[in-house]
């Protein structure tokens, strides 16, 4: 039902909308803080606003590892599996 | 002897003033941070008083450190706008030039918090003057944001330089988004300070023996306070708030620092203190 292509669609919409990226420029490959220009307290209304979407609890923890948009997609994906098996 | 010989020996001796502004500063702070500094704290009933009065004894340093430059012809300066550094619990941004801004700032802001560099938490003499004065150490991310945060909540004011180090000379001013993070986190009135240093004097880069061929000249400006209700008005996200202030005050900044350079080369110009009265937002 969470598709991991429907996960990258809400992805790019959130990071779009909150820090007014170009469409174009959120790629799988980009990096967040170096291609995206997204700082540590910005992760942090990133990691609000995916909490909102997926309704699942998000620990910062588990975004510590995140560099690239990719990243946060299978991040993302992890968590919606954990919850399925649950 | 022409000018230009004059010119050679005033810069020798500027030179030398300011090799030994330096040491006077390295020695002289190291002196007053094992004896002055633990002496207030020792006399005092608790952490606030001490904050207090090390905070003025600061103050005071700061001032007699520009008094002694200023005496041995090493700089001159003009302030304008100092009454309303006054306010409690302002955040006060500036940009920073120069290795002495926080010098001048330090002795031009009654009671204030300061964001400075965290490796003077490792400095066995200075550790403790900067723990006992409030300061705080220029961390990175949630940490840095709520100790700035919640120094403005007790009603403190505090300075932070955005830049996070000086200038980089012959580039655009760049800002890091903190400062605006401790804006919207805080709450607080922005109070924007904008710091001119001209011919340019102890930059990043430099070294302390590159004194300028004429006498530096500063010139401080405290501008208008920014209420909260004045940053980000309608739009939706946090994210786009910060960057939104921070755009503004780089903007804010670059124009004000032309304007005062304009005003020097050519003192018909005014539109220096006017610019400082027009409110960015």
């Amino acid at each position: 039902m969470h598709s991991e292509q429907e996960i990258y669609g809400q992805v790019r919409r959130v990071l779009a909308e909150l820090f007014e990226l170009p469409p174009e420029k959120i790629v799988p490959t980009a990096n967040l803080y170096t291609d995206l220009d997204i700082d540590s307290l910005d992760a942090i209304d990133l990691i609000l606003e995916l909490k909102q979407i997926t309704g699942r609890k998000v620990q910062p923890e588990q975004f510590r590892h995140v560099r690239t948009v990719g990243d946060v997609v299978a991040a993302v994906c992890e968590l919606m599996r954990d919850e399925t098996a649950a | 002897m022409g000018t230009h010989w004059r010119g050679m020996l005033d810069r020798g001796s500027r030179r030398f003033g300011t090799g030994l502004s330096f040491v006077v500063f390295g020695v002289g702070g190291t002196l007053l941070s094992v004896t002055l500094f633990p002496f207030l704290r020792l006399i005092s009933p608790n952490g606030a008083v001490a904050q207090r009065r090390i905070g003025a004894a600061m103050r005071r340093v700061m001032g007699l450190f520009i008094w002694f430059m200023k005496s041995l012809g090493l700089l001159t300066y003009e302030l304008h706008g100092l009454e309303r550094l006054a306010r409690s619990g302002q955040l006060i941004v500036a940009n920073h030039p120069t290795l002495i801004d926080v010098v001048f700032m330090v002795w031009l802001t009654p009671e204030a918090g300061c964001v400075v560099k965290r490796a003077l938490w490792r400095n066995p003499a200075l550790r403790w003057p900067v723990i006992w004065a409030g300061y705080i150490p220029n961390t990175e991310g949630v940490q840095l944001v709520q100790d700035c945060s919640r120094v403005l909540e007790s009603g403190r004011s505090l300075l932070v330089f955005p830049e996070g180090t000086r200038t980089v000379p012959g580039q655009p001013l760049a800002l890091k988004r903190g400062a605006a993070q401790v804006a919207l986190a805080s709450g607080a009135d922005v109070l924007p300070v904008t710091i001119v240093c001209d011919p340019p004097f102890l930059t990043k880069g430099s070294h302390w023996y590159q004194v300028p061929p004429r006498r530096p000249h500063f010139t401080i400006t405290v501008g208008q306070p920014i209420p909260r209700e004045r940053y980000g008005a309608g739009v939706q996200s946090h994210p786009l708030v910060a960057r939104e202030l921070t755009a503004h005050l780089a903007t804010y900044f670059t124009r004000n620092i032309d304007a005062v350079l304009n005003e020097r080369r050519d003192p018909a110009h005014e539109s220096a203190r006017d610019s400082v009265r027009t409110p960015i937002m």
